[in-house]
C-alpha cells in the first residue's frame, strides 16, 4: 500500500476522532468560561478560566443532592439486579430444561421494551400506591432493564468458566449452592464487576423513567438538566458544569469496562 | 435441627434451577408485564386527568379507532420511521467504513476506541444539551462556523428552522451512535477466522473481492445484529430530541415517543395515550421478533467463530 494512501487514511481517522471529541471538549471548556466568554459572538477557545459555576450550581442552587440521588438510584438498582440476576444467569449457563431459550429470549424482550410504553402505566400504578417522587420508584424502573442485562451478560461469563470447575467443587463436598457461592461467583468476579459498572452507567444516564416518576426531592442529575435550560437567559456555564459532573465519572467508568463493553451492549451476542 | 438443615440443603440443591431463575422471572413479571397489562387495560378506557367524568370507563376499541384516524399520530409514526431508516443507514455505512479503517490501519486500537466511545457513553440528555449549546442561534460554536462557511444564513438557527431541524437530529444521532457500530463491527472483524482469507488470497482474489466474497458473508450475522439493535433503539428515541427541540418547531421533530409523551403527560389523555404507547410497544415487539429470527435462529446465538476471540482492545 502506498504511503500517500496510508497518510490519507490516517488523516480521515484523525478527522473522525476530532468530530467525535470536540463537542464534549466544548462543553467542558464552557463550564470554565465567564459569561462574557461563553456568550461571545465568535467561539472563544482560549480564555482565563473561572471556577465559579461549579459551587454556584451545586451549592447555591442545591444540585449536590441530585448527584447523591443519581448515585443512590444507580447503585441500588445495580445491586438489586445483580443479586436477582446473577443466579438466574448461572442456571442459564449450566442447566438445560424445556423452554430454556424461550425463557431466555423473554428476558431479552424486557430489555427492549420502549421506556415510554412502560413508564405510562408505571406512573399510574405508582401514583395509586403513593410511590411517586421516591427513589424506590426509579430504582424499580431501572431494575426492569438492568436485570435482563445482568442475566444476558453474566450467562456469557459463567459459560466461559469450564464445567470441570463445577464438578471439582461438588467433589470437594460443596452442595450446588455452595459451589455457586464459594467457587463460581468468585471466579466470575471480573465479569460481575464489568456488568455492575455497565448497569450503573445505564441507570445513571437514564432520563425518561426518572423524569416521569420523580419531580422534586428525589430528582436525579439527568432530570435536573432540562430545568436549567430556559428559552431565554440560560446560564450556560452552570448548565455545562452540571453536564460535566453528570458525564465525567461515566467516561472514566467506561474506560474501566471497555474490554467487556461489546458483550454488554450486544446482549452477549458478540464477545468482543 | 441439623437434620432439618441438611434436608433444606438437599432441597435447595435439587431445586436450584427453579430457585435461581424464579426470582428474576417474578421480578420482571411484576415490574414489566404488570404495567404492560395495565397499559392494555387503560387503552380500552376513557381515563383522563384533564376531562371531568373521564375516570376510566370502559370504551371498547374507541381509542384505537381514534388512533387510526389521527393524522398527527401517523405523521409522527412515519417521521419516526424516516428517522430510523436515515439514521441507522448512515450510522451503519459510516461505522463500517471507520471499523475497516481502524482494522487495517491502526495497531494501537485501544486509544482510538477510548476516544470514539465518548459520544455513546454520555447520558443522552447531556448529548442533547451539548448540541443545543453548539447550535444556539446567537453564540453557538457550530452555528458560527456554519455561517462562516456559508452553509447557514445569518438569520437562520438550525434548531428553529423547520427544513433543517430534522436532518440535524439525524446528524446528532449519527454522531452519538456511529461509535457503537464501529465497536461491534470491529469486534466482529477481529473474531473472524483467518483461513478463508488466506484461501481467497491463494486463489488470487484482490482486496475488493476478498471483502465482497469473504468478509461480508462472514460478518453477516453481526451486521444483522447491529442494524437491528440500532433500529430498535432509534425507534424508541426520546431523550436528546426532547431536550433539543421538544418535538418542535411545530411538530417537525415530534417522534412517536415524544407524541406519546405529549398525549399522556401534557394532555393527560391517558386512555388514548395508552393506546399510543401500545402501538410503540407493538412495533418494537415486531422488530424484536425479526431480531430473534435473524440473529438467534442459527445455533442459539452468534458466538465468535474463532476458538479464542481476540479482545477488542488488544
Amino acid at each position: 500500500m502506498s504511503r500517500a494512501w496510508r497518510a490519507a487514511m490516517l488523516a480521515a481517522l484523525l478527522a473522525v476522532l476530532v468530530v467525535a471529541l470536540t463537542p464534549y471538549v466544548w462543553i467542558i471548556l464552557t463550564s470554565f468560561k465567564s459569561r462574557l466568554d461563553a456568550l461571545a459572538d465568535h467561539p472563544v477557545w482560549l480564555f482565563t478560566p473561572t471556577f465559579a459555576h461549579y459551587p454556584k450550581v451545586f451549592i447555591d442552587k442545591q444540585y449536590l443532592p441530585l448527584v447523591w440521588n443519581s448515585a443512590l438510584v444507580a447503585s441500588s438498582s445495580t445491586v438489586l439486579s445483580l443479586v436477582v440476576g446473577a443466579p438466574a444467569a448461572y442456571v442459564f449457563a449450566r442447566n438445560d430444561f424445556a423452554g430454556k431459550e424461550d425463557l431466555f429470549f423473554f428476558f431479552l424482550t424486557t430489555r427492549m421494551a420502549p421506556p415510554i410504553s412502560v413508564v405510562v402505566p408505571m406512573f399510574l400504578l405508582f401514583t395509586a400506591v403513593g410511590l411517586t417522587d421516591r427513589p424506590a420508584a426509579v430504582i424499580i424502573a431501572h431494575t426492569s432493564f438492568n436485570l435482563s442485562l445482568v442475566v444476558w451478560m453474566m450467562r456469557g461469563f459463567f459459560a466461559d468458566i469450564p464445567r470441570e470447575i463445577d464438578e471439582a467443587a461438588l467433589m470437594d463436598g460443596h452442595g450446588r449452592l455452595g459451589a455457586f457461592a464459594r467457587v463460581l461467583l468468585p471466579l466470575a468476579a471480573p465479569g460481575l464487576a464489568a456488568t455492575a459498572i455497565l448497569c450503573f452507567i445505564l441507570s445513571w444516564n437514564e432520563f425518561l423513567y426518572a423524569f416521569i416518576l420523580v419531580a422534586f426531592e428525589s430528582r436525579t442529575l439527568t432530570v435536573g438538566i432540562p430545568g436549567l435550560v430556559t428559552p431565554h437567559g440560560t446560564l450556560w456555564g452552570q448548565v455545562a458544569a452540571v453536564a460535566v459532573v453528570a458525564t465525567l465519572p461515566i467516561v472514566i467508568f467506561t474506560m474501566a469496562v471497555q474490554r467487556h463493553l461489546v458483550r454488554g451492549l450486544t446482549f452477549g451476542a458478540v464477545k468482543g | 435441627m441439623r437434620a432439618g438443615g441438611a434436608r433444606l440443603g438437599a432441597f435447595v440443591d435439587r431445586q436450584l434451577s427453579v430457585l435461581f431463575v424464579a426470582p428474576a422471572f417474578v421480578v420482571l413479571l411484576i415490574i414489566l408485564v404488570g404495567p404492560f397489562g395495565y397499559m392494555m387495560w387503560t387503552a380500552f378506557t376513557d381515563l383522563s386527568f384533564a376531562l371531568p367524568g373521564h375516570d376510566g370507563n370502559f370504551v371498547g376499541f374507541a381509542n384505537f379507532r381514534r388512533l387510526m384516524h389521527d393524522s398527527f399520530f401517523w405523521d409522527s409514526f412515519f417521521l419516526t420511521l424516516r428517522f430510523v431508516v436515515a439514521a441507522v443507514s448512515i450510522e451503519f455505512l459510516l461505522g463500517f467504513a471507520v471499523a475497516l479503517l481502524i482494522y487495517h490501519q491502526v495497531t494501537r486500537r485501544r486509544l482510538v476506541l477510548t476516544a470514539l466511545l465518548v459520544p455513546m457513553m454520555l447520558a443522552p440528555v447531556a448529548v442533547g444539551l451539548i448540541w443545543k449549546l453548539l447550535l444556539q442561534g446567537d453564540f453557538g460554536m457550530l452555528t458560527y462556523y456554519l455561517r462562516a462557511a456559508g452553509l447557514l444564513g445569518t438569520d437562520q438557527a438550525v434548531l428553529s428552522d423547520a427544513p433543517l431541524v430534522f436532518p440535524a437530529i439525524i446528524a446528532i444521532d449519527v454522531w452519538e451512535w456511529t461509535p457503537f457500530v464501529v465497536l461491534v463491527l470491529l469486534a466482529g472483524l477481529m473474531s473472524l477466522p483467518r483461513e478463508p482469507f488466506e484461501a481467497a488470497v491463494m486463489d488470487g482474489a484482490n482486496r475488493y473481492q476478498v471483502f465482497r466474497d469473504v468478509t461480508l458473508p462472514l460478518l453477516r450475522p453481526i451486521v444483522a445484529l447491529v442494524v437491528l439493535l440500532r433500529s430498535i433503539d432509534a425507534f424508541k428515541e426520546f431523550d436528546k430530541v426532547f431536550i433539543l427541540t421538544g418535538g418542535g418547531p411545530g411538530t417537525t421533530t415530534e417522534l412517536l415517543s415524544i407524541y406519546t409523551y405529549r398525549m399522556n403527560f401534557k394532555d393527560w389523555d391517558l386512555g388514548y395515550g395508552a393506546a399510543c404507547a401500545f402501538m410503540v410497544y407493538l412495533v418494537v415487539l415486531i422488530l424484536c421478533a425479526v431480531f430473534h429470527k435473524a440473529v438467534f435462529w442459527q445455533e442459539g446465538r452468534v458466538s465468535a467463530p474463532a476458538p479464542e476471540p481476540v479482545a477488542v482492545t488488544a
